[in-house]
């Protein structure tokens, strides 16, 4: 593995996740947290070398939509920016590429849009081709629907599973304050919950949400001076796989699969349970058991804990829920998650996914300690 | 293969028409603006460390990123700041070509609107030129831009370039 610069996620704020802020405009919310993150490293936006952005122009209805953030991302005088139609954890992982090239120390990452004012199943069905897959109507709960089930057939798993799952995520979220879900559920109250798309229920899913985040990251040399424990990106990989829904095992995630091995083999690791925490990007118990069999990890176990902020289950504002888990991973190391952190804490795999079925996987490494010397 | 108009021929093309409904919350500071026309008020906001006032009111400034937290009114009248002369029909507006399309910089604001500008020639408008608001009458204002039918010529001496130089 060749040597790289060390660099760590070194702030990170988040507006609390709802059903539909009826104050603020997108880009209202987003201000408010390029502030706090600047503020928490305590620097101005002329500390910020570089800036990317995930957010849907189609969920938000506007063509180049995007634009408007640069208004609140402390765009000035002009800066070097980079926006991406994907959820802002790949954003970040193209701000930390930048950095990588030696160009820039520091970069801003935010994800934001108001996914209550449009109507995301209807955009998100226009993601699939428009011949067969968006012609009779699939959308993420539809493709998500087929995954469950083929991941259902291959392991024998049942309702009951994806109950008992789901009831631990959200009494994970009740202990988060920016999680969407508060109210624990029991696995039996949830598995009396009508069916959205079989065989995942309604309860097995988790509202439309919105919020706005901004992460921050910075180089070695920079990183310490803006924070008191940096979250050190330690291995990063990510990988897509094919369009077509019938070209790949949806029962399986082979990109996250070869993502998180690429992952650990950067950041020096032999095996994903090393770590203490985990955070996926998972917006069904189906796809979080996936996820958990690429990687080699125990959906069940204690250690690594997985989603202790109560993950997408609890909270999944479209185009930032991945960057988020970035977020979470940053806050278990810096010891910032208050009520959900978990003690010890030292190392910490985060997970973005992008597309229908997982199509695309990004996994990152963090530890309390530099990989590189 | 036709080139003009879209083909009919089933099976050879998938024809998809496309219907994405939206619901745009306006925001705080935007229901106040809105609200506000209704009372043929134009409300700005200040930013907290230069004191520009941008029309219509914006949460921060973009240009030294601090928060514009005052929302303050400015006059509905002001100086053409550069305009241009419209010979295109444009969608979604049925007005009569041609016609003067102009940034306005209202007095007491330091950031343009843009404006019809009518009741005059098009060859008559010139920057500097001083113009007002036309509102609807009252009780039927609604509280959207649409309250302001266009701006016109008041007949005041014309304002100097330096004047507005930096409001452009």
């Amino acid at each position: 593995m060749p040597k790289l610069r060390n660099v760590a996620v070194v702030g990170f704020a988040q507006a609390p996740i709802v059903a539909r802020d009826e104050h603020r405009i997108a880009t209202e919310m987003l201000y408010e947290q390029v502030r706090a993150a600047l503020a928490q490293c305590g620097v101005e936006r002329e500390a910020i070398d570089y800036q990317a952005a995930g957010s849907a122009d189609y969920l938000d209805g506007r063509p180049f939509g995007f634009v408007a953030a640069l208004d609140v991302m402390g765009s000035w005088p002009a800066k070097a920016d980079l926006h991406l139609e994907m959820d802002a954890s790949f954003a970040a992982y193209y701000a930390w590429l930048r950095i990588q090239t030696g160009d820039s120390d520091t970069a801003l990452v935010c994800g934001y849009g108001k996914t209550s004012e449009g109507e995301p199943e209807r955009v998100l069905n226009l993601q699939l081709d428009p011949y067969y897959q968006a012609a009779i109507g699939l959308d993420p709960t539809s493709t998500a629907a087929l995954q469950a089930s083929a991941w259902m057939a291959r392991t024998g798993a049942t309702d009951r599973d994806l109950a008992a799952l789901a009831a631990r995520r959200r009494a994970a979220g009740a202990r988060n304050p920016d999680a969407q879900l508060h109210d624990p559920a029991s696995a039996e109250d949830l598995a009396q919950t009508p069916w959205a798309v079989e065989p995942l229920r309604r309860g097995y899913l988790p509202p439309v949400g919105e919020s706005a985040v901004c992460l921050v990251l910075a180089a070695e040399g920079k990183a310490e001076k803006m924070c008191d424990r940096p979250a050190w990106i330690r291995g990063v990989d990510q990988r897509i796989e094919l369009q077509t829904l019938g070209g790949r095992d949806l029962s399986r995630s082979a990109g996250a699969k070869l993502a998180t091995e690429r992952a650990l083999a950067m950041a020096g690791l032999a095996r994903a349970a090393e770590v203490d925490v985990v955070e996926l990007c998972a917006t069904t118990p189906a796809e979080e058991c996936i996820l958990c069999e690429a990687m080699g990890l125990d959906a069940a176990g204690a250690r690594p804990a997985i989603n202790p902020s109560g993950g997408p289950l609890a909270g999944n504002p479209l185009m930032m829920t991945g960057l988020i888990r970035l977020g979470e991973a940053f806050r278990q190391l810096a010891g910032r998650a208050d009520g959900h952190g978990v003690a010890g804490a030292r190392r910490a795999i985060a997970h973005g996914a992008q597309g229908h079925c997982l199509q695309h996987n990004v996994v990152w490494v963090l530890g309390d300690e530099r990989r590189w010397t | 293969m036709s080139t003009s108009g879209p083909p009919k021929e089933p099976v050879k093309y998938v024809e998809k028409q496309l219907h994405l409904p939206y619901c745009y919350v306006a925001g705080d500071y935007k229901v106040r603006y809105l609200a506000a026309l209704k009372d043929k008020t134009i409300l700005g906001s200040k930013c907290s460390r230069t004191g520009k006032v941008f029309v219509p009111p914006i949460v921060a400034s973009p240009e030294s990123f601090a928060p514009c937290d005052e929302l303050i009114p400015v006059a509905d009248r002001g100086v053409v700041t550069t305009f241009c002369i419209v010979n295109i029909p444009v969608i979604g507006r049925s007005i009569e070509l041609p016609y003067v399309a102009a940034s306005v910089a209202l007095d007491g604001a330091d950031i343009s609107i843009y404006a019809l500008i009518q009741e005059c020639a098009p060859a008559d408008v010139r920057m500097g030129m001083r113009v007002e608001a036309v509102w609807k009458p009252d009780g039927e204002r609604q509280g959207s831009h649409e309250d302001i039918i266009h701006f016109r010529p008041t007949g005041e001496p014309d304002a100097p370039l330096a004047s507005f130089m930096h409001r452009l």
